[in-house]
């Protein structure tokens, strides 16, 4: 209600410009509000009395970190699949081409462009690249629609991923994937580039740390906020895309592509367009994931799994929401390292070993297991089948996603249509 | 405004278009034959969606003939020929407004701007309801083209036609499944549209096609068998006896006579 109140005060200073485009925000400052409070709640939370359940529920720092990149990535498979209908299968292709780009940069192994070259220049040629692949693989996979079109995509993308895998320039041992070497040992920065004061270094051990008003923020949670705001500018990038004419084409070209061909448009190029737009910004997700991590794999990058991760995040988070991958891949990482053992983020396991009293752990079940050999078998290992169980049942019962099913639910865009219910039309 | 010379469509075998000279001019001419004839295959080839095997289609466009024989569906619209469908083809879930407002953006230079607000272009939405307006949709606006009842749906999909600006305009069966009731406002619509657009209209009601035409051409197997005034194709025996092979023509003729004392302008063929 604060802003309802703060909104009412400009207003009535006849401001009321900025205050109806923040006040058309209002969800989306919420969100970005409730991610910049994050670490401050997590680092609260877990050094409070409650701690042992708050590690186990909350996503750690560099969870998120991944979270943000991933969802970026997840978001632009969405912006071109949930809005074109076309399923962009391969899209990890541009996923794997901006990391590698980013690493191949700073190991000196691209011409002409020299290791130290700053991490937001070579993030834009990772974007870039990954459209100019797009052109290519779009040229081609755009004669065919449906099922077809996303299983040529697919090709191209194992293509590439079998290519890198055995690419003996990337990496002395391109089955594992190249990492960053000694050529480049400083952490990634993010920021303007060429001016020292306004950039903030990411990664575990690489990154900075800034004190502030007496807290140190960690390499993590530097790394959080740097990574965000890229994120952050990213969607908006998108989300004008998809509410200028352009946006309208491709949703025309979603609901019904041969009357949109009727109608006037040369769907070949809207779709080429969209495709590279979106590739653009797998690209520059790809490379947040390479300056964070530092090191890559074929697998992580390349592989068809990394799109099924990206397919799951925008079917959980709601297909064509484009905001809804976010919360859909943070709902599946958040399951994931909840339902996973102790040195990944400290789930469920450790926290029922850790307050179940040895009595209750050592009683024998039916069938002779003690309760602590049943949560080992419930639970050690088993993450993916439990998010495998939740996909289906989301599929089944929750088919527009957790945003897409709120839309239903508030009869139009939440960024519109929340603060009207909350507030009241006016 | 629009002509073909010797177009041909063969699908294998299957002749389906054979050898048409058809060449419309600033009226309202209704294209009509058996099922089977060829008439949604002549659509298909005069907007692109189809190649011809053999023939040319000139379209007139600021007082000169262009060959648009090769031109794909998007490039036959912009050029200013347009088409509704038999099988309502619109945009499911998009608003109706939505529906003609996308159309008619397509006509303007704005569509592939990629970094300005839909909302800074007014003038495609106020287009869009001058449509509306014009084929009784206005109070619809807002609501989902899925929702809308068959009548109402044949209604947008001519708005939509309607949206890009065409010099001629291809309609196909605008009446298809409309119930009786509801034909009136139709062929209101028809009457209208034809006012400022050439028409080439494909309709299997003859009552309409007698009433509304100005020129009525038969295709019967692929092949132009009539090509003149909706009374003098009444009377044709050909066109009697693609329509109803076995009948001896004067049976029928005698019967046309009476119906149409009692109804002027009205009976014929089917």
């Amino acid at each position: 209600m604060a802003i309802s109140s703060v909104t009412r005060w400009v207003e009535n200073r006849r401001l009321s410009w900025p205050v109806d485009h923040l006040r058309s925000q209002q969800v989306h400052l919420l969100v970005v509000l409730a991610l910049l409070a994050y670490p401050g709640f997590y680092h609260l939370l877990t050094s409070s009395s409650v701690s042992n359940l708050a590690v186990a529920i909350l996503p750690r720092m560099d969870s998120m970190v991944a979270v943000l990149y991933f969802a970026l990535f997840a978001m632009s498979f969405d912006f071109i699949s949930g809005y074109t209908g076309y399923l962009s299968f391969g899209h990890a292709a541009f996923y794997g081409t901006g990391a590698y780009l980013v690493i191949l940069v700073a190991n000196g192994k691209i011409p002409l462009l020299p290791p130290g070259t700053p991490f937001m220049i070579s993030l834009l040629l990772a974007g870039l690249l990954a459209a100019l692949v797009a052109v290519v693989i779009g040229l081609v996979s755009f004669r065919l629609t449906g099922v077809y079109f996303a299983m040529v995509t697919l090709g191209f993308a194992q293509v590439m991923y079998v290519f890198v895998r055995g690419w003996n320039y990337v990496a002395s041992n391109p089955r594992d994937g190249p990492a960053i070497g000694s050529t480049h040992p400083d952490g990634f920065e993010i920021g303007v580039p060429f001016v020292d004061q306004l950039n903030l270094a990411i990664g575990s051990f690489s990154g900075d740390e800034v004190t502030l008003l007496g807290h140190t923020l960690g390499t993590y949670t530097v790394s959080f906020y740097m990574v965000g705001l890229v994120v952050l500018l990213s969607y908006f990038a998108m989300q004008r895309v998809i509410h200028s004419p352009f946006g309208r084409v491709m949703i025309a070209i979603r609901e019904n592509e041969e009357r949109a061909e009727a109608v006037g448009y040369d769907t070949f190029r809207y779709k080429i367009g969209a495709f590279v737009m979106s590739a653009f910004f797998g690209g520059i997700a790809g490379g947040l994931f390479a300056g964070f991590k530092r090191s890559v794999t074929p697998e992580s990058t390349f592989y068809f799994l990394t799109t099924g991760d990206a397919l799951l995040a925008s079917i959980i988070g709601g297909f064509g929401t484009l905001a809804g991958p976010l919360y859909g891949h943070l709902f599946d990482y958040g399951v994931r390292e909840f339902l996973s053992n102790r040195g990944l983020g400290g789930g469920l396991l450790p926290y029922l070993q850790e307050t179940l009293s040895q009595a209750v752990l050592t009683t024998t079940l039916p069938g002779g297991i003690t309760v602590e050999g049943f949560i080992q078998a419930a639970l050690n290992g088993h993450a993916s089948l439990y998010v495998g169980i939740v996909f289906v049942l989301f599929v089944l019962y929750v088919p527009g996603g957790l945003l897409g099913t709120l839309r239903i639910g508030l009869g139009g865009k939440v960024s519109e249509r929340l603060p009207a219910k909350l507030w009241g039309d006016r | 405004m629009l002509r073909t010379t010797g177009l041909t469509k063969q699908f294998g075998g299957l002749t389906a278009v054979d050898s048409v000279d058809f060449e419309l001019g600033d009226e309202l001419c209704s294209l009509i034959g058996p099922n089977g004839a060829g008439k949604t295959t002549v659509f298909d080839l005069l907007t692109g969606v189809l190649e011809p095997t053999q023939g040319s289609i000139e379209l007139r466009t600021d007082g000169e003939w262009v060959d648009v024989t090769d031109a794909s569906p998007d490039e036959t619209a912009t050029m200013g020929l347009h088409r509704s469908y038999q099988i309502t083809n619109v945009f499911p879930t998009l608003t109706v407004l939505e529906n003609v407002r996308v159309a008619a953006q397509a006509h303007g230079d704005d569509a592939a701007t990629f970094w300005r607000n839909v909302g800074t272009y007014d003038e495609y939405v106020r287009e869009a309801r001058g449509i509306l307006e014009r084929v009784g949709l206005a109070d619809r606006a807002d609501d989902l083209a899925q929702n809308l009842s068959h009548g109402a749906s044949r209604q947008l999909e001519v708005a939509v036609a309607l949206a890009g600006h065409p010099d001629v305009l291809l309609l196909d069966e605008p009446n298809a499944g409309v119930s009786s009731e509801s034909v009136g406002d139709i062929v209101d619509l028809i009457e209208d549209v034809a006012e400022d657009h050439a028409v080439l209209l494909v309709e299997h009601n003859m009552d309409i096609v007698m009433e509304v035409s100005d020129r009525v051409v038969v295709l019967n197997q692929g092949e132009v068998i009539a090509d003149d005034e909706p009374s003098a194709v009444r009377e044709n025996p050909a066109v009697q006896e693609a329509y109803l092979g076995g009948y001896e023509p004067g049976d029928l003729g005698d019967r046309t006579d009476e119906r149409a004392d009692d109804a002027p302008g009205s009976g014929g063929v089917a």
